[in-house]
C-alpha cells in the first residue's frame, strides 16, 4: 500500500504517466488503452484509488518488452530469488553461528580482537566488489554468462560472504554477553558442564539473536540480490528488475518492486512470528510448571 | 514492525552490533586517518591527473608510459579517473547525509515528541521505509527522473533520512529506555556522528551500486559504479579497469565505517 502510493506519485510527477504506465517502446494504441485503463481522465483521486486498487489486484498491466503480463514475468522470476536468499541465509547461519560461537567463548583472549578487525573489514567488502573480483577470477565474460549452477553457487557465495561478518559479530557479541550473566554462574554452581551450558542456554540464545538479525538485514540482502543477480546472470526477479529498469519498461519494474516488497515484510512478520514462538521471554500465557 | 526484541537487541539504529570484550583501540583512529585520506584525495585528486578520452589509447595495459593503471575502452586515464571518483562520490554523498541527517532528526524528534496516533504513524512510517530494500526504492526513482547529479543526490537524501530518523527516535525515546527527556537529548550528538558515519558507508555503496547497473551517474560521470560497469564489459579485455575503482571505493568504505564503529564504542562506554 506504502508502495503502491510512492510509485503513484512518482509516476504523476513523470509528466506523461500513460505513456510510462504502458513502459517504453509501447505503441499509440497501448499508450492509449493505459490512459483509459487507469482512469487519467478523472480527477486526481479517482487516479489514485483506480491505481492503489490495480496494483492491489496484482494488475500491473502488460510488458511491452516481453509481450506478456508484468505480474506473470515476476511470478515465474520469484521462486528463483527465494531459492537463492534461502540458500545464503542458510549457509551464513552454519558458518557465522559457528565462527560467532567460537570467537564468543575466546572474548577475553587476543586473538577475538584480531578476529573482530578482520570481520569488520569483511562487513565493509560491498557485495559488488566481491562479485565482480569472482568474475574476474573466473574470467566470465557478460557474453557468455555463466551456467546456472554456476551462476547460482557464485551469487549466494557472494550474498553470504556479504551477511556473514553481521550475523557473525553479532552471535559473538550473544554468547560473550550471556557467559558474562548471572544465571551462568548459577547454573555452574548447580554443577552444569561447560558443554550443558552451551548447548543448552547460550547457543539457543546466539540463534534467537542471529534469527532476529537476519529478519532486520533481509532488506539489505535483496538489495544486494539485484546487484548481485544482475551480474551473475541469476534469473531471479534482481535480475528481471535491474534489466527491466535500462529498458525503461515499467510495468515490469512496477511489479518487480512489488514482489520484493512482499517478500521483505513477509520475511519480517515470518520472523517476528517465529521469534515469538520459540522465545519463552515473549510467550504472553505463562507456561504451567 | 520488527518485533519486540530488535529494538532492544539492536540498539542504536539497529546497525550497532554488540561490542566486543575488550574494545578495539585503533579503530577510531584507523578510520580517521583513512576519512582524512579520501578528504585530501577528494579536494586534490582530481587535480593530480586529468583524464580525457583518447580513442588511440584504448584499453592500454597497467605501466604504459603516462597511464601507470593503463587506460579503459574509452582511452581514458584509469588512475585519473579513479581519483576524479572521490570527489564525486563526497560531492554526492556528504550533501545527502546533511539533508538526511537534518531531515531525519527532525522527524526523529517530531515522532518522538508527539503521542498517541501520531506517534504510532510516524513511527510506523519511518519503520517501513527504514525497513524498505535501499537500492529497489532508488532505482526507479532515478530511473524515472533521469540519471544525473540532482536525481541521485535527493533520492539518496530522502532514503537515506529514514535511517536517520529511526536512530534518533530510538535514542530519544526507545534506545535506553525510559530515561529523561535531557538526558536523552545529551546522547543526540554523540549518536548522530555513529549514524551519519555508517550512512556516509552506505550511500557511498548505494551510488556505485546505481551507477553499475545504469540508473544513477551520468555515463561521463566519474563515478566509480560507472567504473565498475565498464570493467565488467571488458573483464577479458582489461581486467586492470577493475582494481583502482574498487580499491578506492574499499578505502572509503571501510574508514567511514570504522570510524563509525570506534565512535561507537566511545559512546557506549560512556553511557554504560
Amino acid at each position: 500500500m506504502t508502495v503502491a502510493s510512492l510509485l503513484f506519485i512518482l509516476v504523476r510527477l513523470s509528466g506523461s504517466p500513460a505513456a510510462l504506465l504502458a513502459g517504453a517502446g509501447a505503441s499509440q494504441a497501448q499508450v492509449r488503452s493505459a490512459h483509459v485503463a487507469y482512469g487519467l481522465d478523472g480527477p486526481i483521486l479517482q487516479q489514485y484509488v483506480t491505481f492503489v486498487t490495480r496494483a492491489l489486484r496484482l494488475d500491473f498491466g502488460q510488458s511491452p518488452a516481453h509481450h506478456a503480463a508484468a505480474v506473470e514475468l515476476v511470478r515465474l522470476r520469484l521462486p528463483a530469488t527465494v531459492l537463492l536468499t534461502a540458500a545464503a541465509v542458510a549457509a551464513t547461519a552454519l558458518v557465522a553461528v559457528s565462527l560467532g560461537v567460537w570467537l564468543g567463548l575466546r572474548a577475553d583472549r587476543p586473538e577475538h580482537g584480531w578476529a573482530f578487525r578482520l570481520l569488520l573489514t569483511g562487513q565493509s567488502l560491498p557485495a559488488l566488489i566481491v562479485g565482480l573480483v569472482l568474475v574476474q577470477l573466473l574470467g566470465l565474460t557478460p557474453a557468455t554468462g555463466a551456467r546456472s549452477s554456476l551462476s547460482f553457487t557464485l551469487s549466494a557465495l557472494t550474498l553470504t560472504w556479504w551477511l556473514t561478518p553481521r550475523a557473525a559479530r553479532l552471535t559473538a557479541g550473544t554468547v560473550a554477553g550471556a557467559l558474562r550473566q548471572t544465571w551462568v554462574l548459577t547454573a555452574k554452581a548447580m554443577g552444569a558442564t561447560s558443554r550443558d551450558l552451551l548447548w543448552g542456554h547460550v547457543l539457543p540464545n546466539a540463534l534467537l539473536a542471529a534469527l532476529a538479525l537476519v529478519g532486520v538485514q533481509v532488506a539489505f540482502l535483496l538489495s544486494a540480490t539485484v546487484v548481485v543477480e544482475w551480474l551473475f546472470g541469476w534469473p531471479g526477479v534482481g535480475d528481471l528488475l535491474a534489466g527491466s529498469l535500462r529498458a525503461m519498461d515499467f510495468p515490469v519494474v512496477e511489479a518487480a518492486m512489488f514482489a520484493i516488497a512482499f517478500l521483505v515484510f513477509a520475511t519480517y512478520a515470518m520472523v517476528d512470528l517465529v521469534v515469538a514462538a520459540v522465545d519463552p521471554r515473549l510467550r504472553r500465557r505463562p507456561t504451567p510448571p | 514492525m520488527t518485533g519486540p526484541v530488535l529494538a532492544h537487541e539492536m540498539g542504536l539504529s539497529r546497525r550497532l552490533l554488540p561490542a566486543p570484550a575488550i574494545p578495539t583501540p585503533g579503530l577510531l583512529v584507523g578510520g580517521m586517518v583513512g576519512l582524512l585520506a579520501v578528504a585530501v584525495l577528494g579536494l586534490v585528486g582530481a587535480g593530480i591527473a586529468q583524464e580525457h578520452a583518447a580513442p588511440a589509447q584504448r584499453l592500454l595495459a597497467p605501466g604504459a608510459i603516462g597511464h601507470p593503471l593503463g587506460t579503459d575502452q574509452l582511452g581514458r586515464d584509469v588512475l585519473a579517473r579513479t581519483l576524479a571518483g572521490f570527489r564525486w562520490s563526497l560531492v554526492v554523498v556528504l550533501p545527502a547525509t546533511l539533508i538526511a541527517g537534518l531531515a531525519g532528526t527532525g522527524l526523529g524528534l517530531a515522532a518522538a515528541a508527539s503521542w498517541g496516533w501520531t506517534r504510532v504513524i510516524l513511527e510506523r512510517a519511518t519503520e517501513t521505509a527504514a525497513g524498505f530494500p535501499f537500492l529497489v526504492l532508488a532505482a526507479p526513482i532515478v530511473a524515472l527522473a533521469g540519471r544525473g547529479y540532482w536525481p541521485l543526490l535527493i533520492v539518496l537524501a530522502i532514503l537515506a533520512s529514514a535511517p536517520f530518523a529511526l536512530a534518533v527516535f530510538d535514542t530519544t525515546w526507545r534506545g535506553r529506555g525510559r530515561t529523561p527527556v535531557a538526558d536523552a537529548l545529551n546522547a543526540l550528538p554523540t549518536a548522530l556522528p555513529v549514524v551519519g558515519a555508517f550512512i556516509v558507508a552506505d550511500l557511498v555503496v548505494t551510488e556505485a551500486c546505481l551507477s553499475f547497473l545504469g540508473v544513477g551517474a551520468p555515463e561521463v560521470a566519474p563515478s566509480w559504479g560507472n567504473m565498475l560497469a565498464d570493467a565488467r564489459q571488458n573483464v577479458s579485455a582489461a581486467p586492470w579497469i577493475l582494481y583502482a575503482p574498487a580499491a578506492a571505493l574499499l578505502l572509503t568504505v571501510l574508514s567511514a565505517n570504522w570510524f563509525g564503529e570506534g565512535l561507537g564504542q566511545l559512546w557506549r562506554v560512556k553511557t554504560r
